[in-house]
């Protein structure tokens, strides 16, 4: 009898040590690798596929050596104008810009605008990304800063015009943004714009606004994109409107195809946001469709190794 | 009797066991990827695979983070990573597999074939590598080529862009090994 118990102990004993080198080997050897990841941190890409989320500037910034190449267009119709024989829409503004990525953080670029000759140059950094899985930097954080030159005298005349100073305006922007899930962004842009003279003393020369973008990604290459900003002190000598759009952005390659049902002729930043004269609906002169196309070069490509 | 040959068994489990020690580790293998066709050539190389060996089983296993691919052209590494692999999604490829008759103490270089599960944006498929296995002083190399199709790994091309993506990417992958110790 205690033979038998003997022998049930050590067969017992037999099983377990079996048992325990058996788990040993079949330890997943991918589990081994998933620890042997060094731990740097992983960043978020592409918060908004281009630089625009639809009609105002992303958080994102192209890489060292991108030349963007942009033609950003609104187009618009003018009211009781059936008999017009204009091709397309009675009117169309269009900017023509080249953006350049001087380093993986900082944008350089320069655009021409045929609606008021506007000629506007800009800065844009990106301070802070978004990384991935901790909480260390939830947020993706860009500066932008604008300068732009009025050529041409503007719908309503708010405006100096006298000295070169006086046609200037500035636009500073924070950029932030957050990435909630592969399909959708959200970012919020503290705008401040500095107009270099006023034609009317009632008009602020200093504006505030807050915009909001979004985008919702529908497959691999489309999205759905709006944006609004609410003008905080808007102009008094005429009717201003708040910005608005709401389109969709389609990524080929090397092209960025966005379009936007919009209520902004204007391009450059403090024209369409704190100047913008018509609300948004689908009547005429207020309804304005916007196409933006945007070429990609690749002039500084790494080597591969 | 009966103690001595569980003792027996006992014995011979912890020598498989300390045989299992057998493991060799790769931290910077090398990936890359090919994609010819008369619009356009599209390259990557991946320098931060890992990847190990377990001689006592002849098993393999190799992992990659998709977004380490590095691309010639800047947009095409946001691209591949946002619109084709999903890297969000699914971060990592890996494989495992058999390395079918393997010789660990072979000197010379012997030429076998792996079997075993490879796994891309999320989609596990059976392949057959042959590769070729060289041994310096315990110093292993692994390397060779196969051929993936895209279509197989449900990665969604858009019509527009299908001239300039091949239907089959030639892979290349070069391991060296190191003794694994925890």
């Amino acid at each position: 009898m205690s033979l038998m118990k003997n022998n049930i102990l050590f067969n017992l004993l037999f099983f377990v040590c079996i048992g325990i080198s058996q788990s040993i080997y079949s330890q997943d050897l991918l589990e081994t690798l998933e620890k042997e990841y060094p731990d740097t941190p992983q960043y978020e890409m592409a918060t908004f596929k281009a630089t625009r989320i639809s009609i105002g500037h992303s958080v994102e910034n192209r890489k060292k050596g991108v030349l963007e190449i942009m033609a950003m267009n609104r187009f618009w119709n003018l009211p009781n104008n059936e008999k017009s024989q204009s091709f397309v829409a009675d009117k169309l503004s269009t900017r023509l810009a080249l953006e350049y990525g001087v380093s993986d953080r900082l944008t350089f670029g320069v655009g021409g605008t045929t609606l008021d000759g506007i000629f506007d140059s800009f800065l844009k950094y990106r301070l802070v990304r978004q990384q991935k899985n901790t909480k260390a930097s939830p947020f993706s954080i860009t500066l932008f800063q604008n300068i732009s030159y009025r050529g041409k005298k503007g719908y309503k005349n708010i405006n100096l015009y006298d000295s070169f100073s006086d046609r200037l305006a500035y636009t500073s922007q924070l950029l932030i943004a957050h990435k909630f899930t592969s399909q959708f962004s959200l970012q919020i842009s503290p705008t401040y714009i500095h107009r270099g003279s006023s034609r009317f003393n009632e008009d602020p020369h200093n504006q505030f606004a807050i915009g909001v973008g979004a985008r919702y990604k529908l497959g691999g290459h489309v999205a759905i994109a709006s944006e609004y900003s609410h003008v905080l002190n808007p102009l008094k000598s005429v009717n201003t409107y708040n910005a608005f759009a709401i389109g969709v952005n389609w990524e080929l390659s090397d092209v960025m195809l966005q379009f936007q049902l919009t209520n902004v002729r204007g391009v450059v930043e403090d024209a369409f946001i704190a100047q913008t004269p018509f609300n948004f609906n689908f009547n005429d002169p207020n309804f304005v469709f916007g196409f933006n196309a945007t070429f990609a070069l690749h002039l500084n490509q790494k080597k591969n190794e | 009797m009966n103690k001595i040959i569980v003792l027996l068994f006992l014995l011979l489990s912890f020598i498989g066991s300390s045989q299992e020690i057998e493991k060799v580790i790769a931290r910077q293998g090398h990936v890359s990827f090919f994609s010819h066709t008369s619009v356009e050539n599209i390259e990557a190389t991946n320098n931060q695979v890992l990847s190990i060996i377990d001689f006592s089983k002849k098993e393999i296993a190799i992992s990659m983070l998709m977004n380490a691919f590095v691309f010639k052209k800047s947009l095409m590494h946001e691209h591949f990573n946002e619109s084709y692999i999903e890297s969000d999604k699914y971060p990592k490829a890996t494989f495992t597999g058999d390395i079918i008759d393997l010789e660990p103490l072979e000197i010379e270089k012997q030429v076998k074939l792996i079997k075993g599960k490879l796994t891309i944006h999320g989609i596990t498929k059976e392949v057959e590598i042959r590769t070729s296995i060289e041994n310096f002083n315990g110093k292993y190399i692994l390397s060779g080529d196969f051929d993936a199709t895209v279509k197989d790994f449900n990665i969604k091309i858009p019509p527009v862009l299908a001239p300039n993506i091949a239907k089959i990417i030639a892979i290349k992958f070069r391991f060296e090994y190191e003794p694994y110790e925890k």
